[in-house]
């Protein structure tokens, strides 16, 4: 009995707790809360179960059903993967979904809402189809539950759906991404008609795309380019999926969903919109960075991307006043660093960020759910204050998160983008171009530290500033045991790859480098030693040699001066608004930058009147060629219809005629007489 | 016992049976003239039409069981043979007669002319079955007329209805009309080879036809005349929307499946085994040219006026027509020269009208369940129909989506290795124009399952005051068939591939 025999468990099982909160949720006692628990525990024991696997030196694959198998080895199938990177993400899903479901109890149940089997049928679905993409074997596949997981949230963020704003963000959610996702159709389309398959990893006989790219730019596979020179194809091929990673990780400028997907409730916020489904383009870059590690064009591209996202969304994070708003902004902020280290080759540093955001992401998620209870559905920052002695447990989680995210040491926080700047300076004295990405993510980590620290201070110090905050109630403890285990993670997970210290020391201490360069077990191909080469050989990129020590002390400089900045401004009982003093800044910050109405300017006096035209084309030309047909069909079967006059006689004449032309016609073509 | 170890005669077991059961309905009709017992009757009869589909499937699985073909056995002098084909064909009319009976236990109730109804649709099964196994034209005359008869009968069976009376006799002229010049045919054949025995002819033709060809040409066309008729294939086929409109409904039933189905298993025994086509297109006979104008004709002006039709009934009549047109490919596009080919061609035919037999016999069925609430025949009368009877309602939408091809119906599996087969004997077009006809078919066959399912009722809830037994389990079981024939296709379809190779030996 392996490991690997219960793989196909790992996404199955929320999938049954899915259908039964669907069909007798509503007569369980916790509607559904239950068997969700249980199949997100189950799921979490087994993708353990799968890492101890892949740790002991196995990765597993495994074709579970072909839908479509054609000639020349094409093939449309489900089938699973999991090698070190798939194996730790299983982990990190199943483990937050489960610690999301405990933490609903209190938030949902208790509350008394109503409607929860849908709820929790919704949950079971998404962590499902999140399962299924991360250990998805190809492209098509990572695709199908790409919407899926996009279909979840749509779902979940519109749960309160009589309400106004809930519906109207599902939608925007839905559209937004859904117009990204437009791009990474076309790419799997492209994917498939170039390179005949959509696999990720080279194995039991299926040749992966991004080997097949590589081959083909060496010259040695021929590939279909359609034309064009093969780098700027791949370079397309590239562009278009990413369109999809852009609208789901929330990157500019596709961004802009996220911060109204907080209407759904919390701990969806928690589950899919910080630590999970938003993760999911970036993962799906590591997933095929094979294939991205080949064009530096994709590579910068990605990297000022993610750089400029970073910053971006970091500064609007520093005058929201709704504490799920500055969690929002600082979700699109911090998957603007993973992208920044991935378009710098950092494999390790994205994955290692990835991580530790999901569990300090989480964190702050479920902390700030823990305050919306406690203060009877308050939002708005500036009535809280003076939490602190009323919710400890939440107060010290939420502590440990906030210094997580600013990047203080030794939280985790710290140690993933402290890697991610290193990895990007690296880069960046190479090939100056990247400098930019660098500095702008640098300066990211000031406004990091300073809107956390606001965060903090206005919420759980000082003096309570409404009756809700005054009368706090105390709260349960299926909302404080999720929130102490991510406690913990979001302290000590940065300890697993801490560079700088391996630097000093010179210990071997490097584990999730170890762990993702395929020390323990990988398929081949698919491990940061091979990333690198490519990065350095094929896209020539090369890096700097310097230690991670300056760099690293220069980071957390930064975002000390950041939380300095919080502490002198707003460590007051009564703290004023200091966002006035900004001027014009301010209104653009909190306006974001006026993103909204830029894409709905672009609807109206872009897109609609193109779609206009469209239609006139579509109404005139194509529905009067199609119109036409079937008048022309209706007519002639009249015609037809005519023929039959109901006179015995006429039909007899009609055959014998019929026949004698039949004879005549045959007699001369084949020449009897 | 295997059926292997049977004597010889014992093979032509299922219709023996079929005969012994007509017998049987004229000894009880002759000790009890006017007896109305519907128990009794229609009981003797299903009894011995569901012994013969099951003796005619059992030696077809142990036909096809073995590794190659399974054994030709031939009777009476050669004049009539036992094989796949043969047992292929007895399956589908014995199933399709075994559901029409069913069908009229409750339809008949109210006819005073029971047990003649009961012995004459026996009498035509017989006939069908017959038609299946002649080996020669003299047996392939007799057995169609024997199979044509009691169909006339049958069409004017509801004596005091004008419909029927005039739909009898109109299907009786043109009948007689094309028997003639069928059997005008076969003498020219007969002039031109001196046998009438299929592989005596075949022979006669090897040698060459001394200057016959002329004669001989003529002989086919006349044939063709005569198969188009049984078939309902244009130009013959102008009594098919007058009789299957004015006929009963079960009778419409019996005729658009199983008549139509003999008629085709004589087509494909006839040209395949009497005029091997590389041999007679050599003489200037090309009858696969023929059976491609007649196959492009057909498929269109079925579909076109099936389009255009108010009526229900005499809409699915067109479309009885339109699928004689597909199933024409399998003679149309035979190749000669690859019979590897070939058989996967008149193969995909025959498990279309295996798969056709069930479809179309269920929705003319569903007819006779319309007619017997009598609620009305056209589409308009049709509206809303579901709200009352819901099962019947959804085995309808399955018939007309599996008629009109669409997956995952059984009729889109046949008609899709059907153009598959005819595109690798390179006949795309043929296949072409049965893709585009089909799709004009989706247009009026879910005409009728609009009706059913989405429309309102013109003038509040459609009248359903009873739901007959026997009609709805014939439509359930039709149901069933259609659905089911989609896993069991691979083997059906092996097995008609099976029995096409069988026949171009």
């Amino acid at each position: 009995m392996a490991a690997f025999d219960f793989a196909p468990a790992i996404a199955l099982l929320p999938f049954v707790s899915f259908l039964i909160a669907l069909t007798v949720g509503k007569h369980l006692p916790k509607k559904g809360a239950l068997p969700g628990i249980a199949a997100t525990a189950g799921a979490l024991l087994l993708s353990i179960w799968a890492v101890v696997a892949v740790a002991g030196g196995e990765y597993h694959h495994a074709v579970l059903y072909e839908w479509v198998a054609a000639e020349e080895a094409l093939s449309f199938h489900f089938g699973i993967l999991i090698d070190p990177l798939s194996a730790m993400m299983l982990v990190i899903v199943s483990l937050i979904a489960f610690l999301v479901h405990v933490f609903s109890l209190g938030y949902m149940n208790d509350e008394g809402e109503i409607g929860l089997p849908r709820y929790y049928a919704g949950l079971g679905l998404f962590t499902f189809s999140m399962l299924a993409f991360v250990y998805a074997d190809n492209l098509l596949m990572a695709f199908m539950f790409f919407e899926l997981v996009g279909l979840c949230s749509f779902l979940l963020i519109g749960f309160w759906f009589r309400e106004r704003a809930p519906p109207s963000a599902a939608k925007k959610a839905f559209l937004v991404t859904r117009f990204g996702d437009y791009f990474f159709l076309i790419g799997v389309v492209g994917v498939f008609a170039t390179f005949g398959t959509g696999m990720f990893a080279s194995v039991n006989g299926f040749e992966s795309f991004p080997e097949l790219a590589e081959a083909a730019l060496a010259g040695e596979a021929d590939v279909n380019t359609f034309g064009f020179a093969a780098e700027t194809w791949f370079s397309i091929l590239g562009l278009l999926v990413l369109g999809g990673v852009i609208g789901k990780s929330a990157q500019f400028p596709l961004h802009t969903w996220l911060p109204d997907a907080m209407e759904g409730p919390t701990p969806v916020s928690a589950l899919i919109h910080a630590a999970t489904m938003v993760a999911a383009g970036v993962y799906l870059v590591a997933r095929m960075y094979g294939f991205y590690a080949l064009s530096p064009t994709l590579l910068a591209i990605i990297a000022f991307v993610g750089g400029f996202t970073a910053l971006f969304a970091a500064t609007m994070g520093v005058v929201k006043n709704d504490v799920k708003q500055v969690l929002a902004y600082s979700t699109i902020s911090q998957y603007g660093y993973m992208m920044v280290a991935l378009g710098v080759g950092a494999y390790v540093a994205a994955t290692f960020h990835l991580m530790t955001h999901a569990f300090f992401k989480a964190l702050l998620f479920l902390g700030a759910g823990a305050v919306i209870i406690a203060t009877h559905h308050e939002q708005n920052m500036w009535k809280m204050g003076g939490l602190k002695d009323r919710l400890p447990v939440t107060y010290w989680t939420f502590l440990v998160g906030s210094l997580a995210l600013a990047g203080i040491l030794p939280f985790s926080g710290f140690w993933s983008k402290d890697e991610v700047l290193y990895d990007a300076l690296l880069i960046g004295l190479e090939n100056p171009i990247f400098l930019g990405a660098y500095a702008m993510a640098l300066l990211a980590v000031f406004f990091t530290g300073f809107y956390t620290f606001r965060m903090v201070l206005l919420t759980f110090h000082g003096e309570p500033r409404s009756d809700h905050a005054e009368n706090a109630h105390a709260l349960g403890w299926n909302v404080k045991f999720p929130l102490v285990v991510l406690g913990v993670l979001a302290a000590v997970a940065g300890f697993i790859n801490m560079k700088p210290v391996e630097d000093l020391t010179g210990a071997e201490i490097l584990y999730l480098e170890y762990w993702l360069d395929g020390e323990y077990g990988a398929v081949e191909g698919l491990t940061y030693g091979a990333y690198n080469t490519l990065v350095a050989d094929v896209s020539g990129l090369g890096a700097a040699d310097i230690g991670p020590l300056l760099p690293g002390v220069i980071a957390l400089a930064v975002a000390v001066a950041g939380v300095a900045l919080a502490w002198v401004l707003y460590n007051d009982p009564e703290p004023e608004e200091h966002t006035a003093r900004l001027g014009a800044v301010r209104d653009l910050w909190y306006n974001n930058y006026y993103q909204d109405e830029a894409q709905v300017w672009l609807a109206r006096n872009v897109t609609l009147p193109l779609s206009r035209r469209a239609d006139t084309f579509d109404q005139g030309v194509i529905d009067g060629v199609v119109n036409g047909v079937g008048s022309v069909s209706l007519t002639g079967g009249d015609r037809l219809r005519r023929i039959q006059t109901g006179l015995v006689t006429n039909y007899a004449a009609l055959i014998a005629l019929g026949l004698v032309v039949l004879l005549v016609a045959f007699a001369v073509v084949g020449g009897w007489f | 016992m295997p059926a292997e170890q049977l004597p010889e005669w014992t093979a032509l077991a299922p219709a023996y049976i079929l005969a012994a059961t007509a017998m049987v309905l004229f000894v009880i009709d002759s000790i009890d003239p006017d007896s109305d017992n519907r128990n009794l009757l229609a009981g003797t009869a299903i009894v011995g039409t569901l012994a013969s589909v099951g003796v005619a499937t059992w030696f077809l699985l142990a036909w096809g069981s073995g590794t190659g073909p399974g054994p030709t056995i031939t009777l009476f002098g050669e004049a009539v043979v036992v094989d796949g084909t043969s047992l292929f064909f007895t399956v589908i009319v014995t199933t399709v007669t075994a559901l029409v009976l069913l069908a009229s236990y409750d339809y008949l109730a109210d006819d005073p002319h029971q047990a003649e109804y009961y012995s004459l649709i026996i009498l035509a099964a017989t006939g069908m079955v017959l038609m299946a196994s002649s080996n020669s034209l003299a047996t392939v005359f007799v057995s169609l007329e024997l199979a044509s008869l009691p169909s006339y009968a049958l069409v004017s069976i509801l004596k005091r209805n004008r419909g029927s009376s005039e739909a009898g006799l109109k299907y009786f002229l043109i009948g007689a009309l094309s028997s003639a010049i069928f059997v005008y045919g076969i003498s020219l054949v007969y002039g031109a080879t001196g046998s009438l025995i299929l592989s005596d002819v075949a022979a006669a033709l090897d040698e060459g036809a001394d200057g016959f060809e002329g004669l001989l040409g003529v002989g086919v066309v006349m044939l063709i005349g005569g198969f188009a008729f049984k078939t309902a294939s244009v130009p013959f086929h102008f009594w098919a929307p007058e009789a299957y409109e004015g006929a009963p409904a079960p009778v419409s039933a019996f005729l658009s499946s199983a008549s139509k189905a003999a008629g085709f298993v004589i087509a494909f025994r006839v040209f395949v085994e009497a005029f091997p086509l590389d041999v007679v297109a050599a003489m200037g006979v090309d009858w696969a040219l023929m059976f491609q104008v007649l196959a492009v004709v057909t498929m269109i002006v079925g579909n076109f006026a099936a389009a255009v039709q108010s009526n229900v009934k005499r809409m699915l009549a067109y479309s009885s027509i339109g699928h004689a047109g597909y199933a024409l490919i399998g003679l149309a596009a035979i190749t000669g020269g690859n019979p590897g080919h070939d058989a996967t061609v008149l193969g995909a035919s025959m498990m279309h009208l295996l798969v056709y037999g069930f479809m179309n016999t269920g929705a003319f069925l569903f007819i006779a369940l319309v007619e017997h609430w009598d609620v009305g025949r056209t589409f308009d009368d049709y509206r809303g129909l579901a709200r009352t009877a819901p099962f019947a309602s959804l085995a309808m939408a399955v018939f007309m989506f599996s008629l009109a091809g669409l997956p995952p119906f059984s009729g889109f599996a046949s008609k899709y290795v059907l153009f598959l087969a005819a595109i690798g004997a390179g006949y795309w077009w043929l296949a072409a124009v049965g893709a585009v006809t089909s799709a004009l078919s989706l247009y009026y066959y879910s005409r009728v399952v609009k009706a059913l399912w989405l429309d309102d009722p013109i003038d509040g809830t459609p009248r359903v005051d009873s739901y007959p037994r026997g009609i709805y389990v014939a439509i359930i079981a039709a149901a069933a068939l259609t659905v089911l024939a989609l896993p069991a296709f691979g083997v059906g379809f092996d097995l008609a591939e099976t029995a096409a190779t069988a026949l171009f030996e």
